[in-house]
């Protein structure tokens, strides 16, 4: 069996005061009206194994309104027969956050992220349709996230890519008014030229199978059309040391780092089309999800086991097909936690087989499993 | 309104301008110092102004010192040949618990840093490199913090003294990264000195 988690349990979370969930292996349904918590619970659960949120970098909006600290806590069967692992993060504003396996302190958040935990995660939110509509960093930030979630190192060397960045960002800028003759300018190029190349080394290894998984889920969840994700440099790894040194005077003139891959992107097309530019609101969609999917089949390659699926409101916005296509997706998974207004959108066999958990008001009321017998909620 | 008598204020607020000492800590030391015995108080207050009144940096490493030069400088049987360079005298203690050194060292007062302002000219480099070139160095161990300021200031140095017959080598990794010599353990330490590479 590969690793699942088995109960959490939330302390001012959000809207939550003080609950627990329990979950089974493979499909769980997360089952609410709007603003019932259900996003809420899936966050917890990310929370809780990686330590940090998927939906915002700033901690504090976690916490529940009124109370000075969070603190979520979950059990975790791990793959084999290792029994479980206790994991628990407790935030207070102000102070440094608390991650703990079975009661001792995590070495660091990038190892705790990046499997410390005892389980990796894969999470799906509506807004994610940014990694095809949005930004370019958008579209990093999915990547990073995912390399991070494979090896601490990558999430380091993407925390002290970033600082040196800063600081050559600094630098050219007290070159450019007067308050540094620059005699630095060559080291901290060829600092950032030595973090930012493991980024390069890490992406490139990562985009062709995140390419060859994303046609295999295109294919299954959008029709025959080539899909396809490809990186585009902003600076090819050979040409990297030059092209910092080339940008020179542009670059004190703007005050930034014109290149590295701080500024790279990846695309995503179908067809030879770039989604993000001429996509329509579903291919999008679709293809967030194929991202996902990808990622998954990722992380299943690269670790052995299967992350822990977190999708929030996915069912809605799609046709039955691709309905009973992803249900059966989750249902084979070693465990998805997929949160939705309507039960209605799984058939009575899928519920049958799937632990339903009800949420109303910021309480969990504990989980009919097998609640084949039951409709959709009123 | 102040909450208290205007002598207690002043010692809360000069203990709180330490390094890692909230106000809420300051309140509980100044408390404490006030309801502990006068002694101990004098005590404290002298050993803060004999501090200030003797203690200088060393002329030739910048450690610090009661004379015009460190313990260390003085030390005849230390192997002069060899300079380990430190961000802060504060570095030098962890280094010398792991008995795996004998060289001399050389104090910077930090480390590169465009976002603090710091340039080559602020760190004690020039010093540096002014003894490479009469003491006759034939190693400089840069043991600057494994961390992204101190990984730069040991590339810039190592390009300051590229001219003259001197080895320049790194502490071994092992050291955990992003982190401060400071806090590294003495075996980790000890370990890292003894397999220290060419950069
Ligand atoms: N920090 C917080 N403290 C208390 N309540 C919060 C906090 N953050 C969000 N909420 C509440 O959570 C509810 C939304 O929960 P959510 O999980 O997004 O609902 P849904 O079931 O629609 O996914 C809202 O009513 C909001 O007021
Ligand atoms: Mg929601
Ligand atoms: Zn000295």
């Amino acid at each position: 069996m590969t690793p699942h988690v088995r109960a959490l349990r939330m302390v001012n979370f959000r809207g939550y005061a003080d609950e627990t969930a329990l979950f089974a292996p493979g499909l769980n349904i997360a089952v609410g009206e709007n603003a019932q918590g259900k996003t809420n619970l899936l966050e917890a659960i990310s929370f809780a194994l990686t330590g940090s949120s998927p939906r915002t970098s700033t901690d504090a909006e976690t916490v529940r309104w009124d109370e000075d600290f969070t603190r979520v806590e979950g059990r975790i069967a791990l793959g084999s027969d290792d029994g479980e692992r206790s994991v628990a993060v407790g935030y207070a504003p102000g102070q440094k956050k608390r991650l703990t396996v079975d009661g001792a302190s995590a070495k660091s958040l990038a190892d705790y992220a990046a499997g410390g935990a005892g389980a990796r995660v894969v999470t799906f939110f509506p807004d994610d349709i940014r990694i095809v509509k949005g930004a370019p960093s958008d579209r990093r930030e999915f990547l990073d996230t995912l390399l991070s979630s494979l090896r601490p190192s990558y999430a380091r060397a993407v925390g002290e890519y970033a600082k040196a960045v800063q600081q050559r960002n600094q630098l050219l800028r007290r070159i450019r008014d007067g308050f540094s003759s620059g005699k630095t300018l060559e080291t901290w190029d060829r600092k950032v030229v030595e973090l930012g190349t493991r980024l390069l080394e890490g992406r490139a290894g990562a985009i062709p199978p995140l390419d060859e998984n994303f046609k295999r889920s295109m294919r299954a969840l959008y029709g025959p059309e080539k899909a396809a994700v490809g990186y585009s440099y902003s600076a090819t790894p050979e040409d990297y040391s030059e092209a910092l040194k080339n940008a020179h005077s542009a670059d004190v003139e703007r005050g930034t780092t014109s290149v590295g891959p701080h500024r790279d992107d990846f695309e995503v097309s179908l067809d030879g089309v770039d989604l993000n530019i001429y996509g329509s609101q579903g291919q999008q969609r679709l293809a967030t999800l194929a991202l996902k999917f990808a990622a998954r089949d990722h992380v299943r390659s690269e670790t052995g086991e299967d992350p822990i699926l977190l999708m929030d409101d996915v069912m809605s916005e799609l046709d039955e097909r691709r309905r009973d296509y992803l249900a059966e997706y989750f249902l084979e998974s070693a465990q998805a936690i997929v949160s939705t207004t309507n039960l209605e959108y799984f058939e009575e066999g899928v519920i049958g087989r799937a632990r339903v958990i009800r949420i109303y008001g910021g309480t969990i009321s504990d989980t009919t499993s097998g609640g084949a017998g039951e409709s959709g909620v009123g | 309104m102040a909450a208290y008598a205007r002598p207690v204020e002043k010692l809360i607020t000069e203990l709180s301008k330490l390094p890692s000492i909230g106000p809420r800590s300051a309140q509980r030391i100044a408390f404490h110092i006030i309801r502990g015995k006068t002694d101990d108080a004098f005590g404290l207050a002298e050993a803060l102004r004999e501090v200030k009144e003797k203690i200088k940096p060393c002329r030739r490493c910048f450690n610090l010192t009661e004379q015009d030069e460190c313990g260390i400088c003085r030390d005849p049987g230390r192997d002069a040949s060899v300079i380990c360079v430190v961000e802060d005298p504060y570095d030098i203690g962890p280094i010398e618990r792991t008995a795996e050194y004998r060289g001399l060292y050389h104090v910077l007062g930090g480390a590169l840093s465009p976002l603090d302002g710091v340039e080559p000219e602020d760190l004690r480099i020039a010093e540096l490199v002014e003894r490479v070139k009469n003491e006759g160095t034939k190693e400089l161990v840069v043991a600057t913090n494994p961390n992204t300021t101190g990984e730069a200031t040991a590339m810039y140095i190592s390009r300051e003294v590229e001219d003259f017959p001197v080895r320049v080598t790194a502490l071994a990794s092992g050291l955990p990264v992003g982190g401060d010599l400071e806090y590294a353990d003495e075996v980790t330490l000890g370990r890292a000195f003894a397999g220290r590479r060419e950069i």
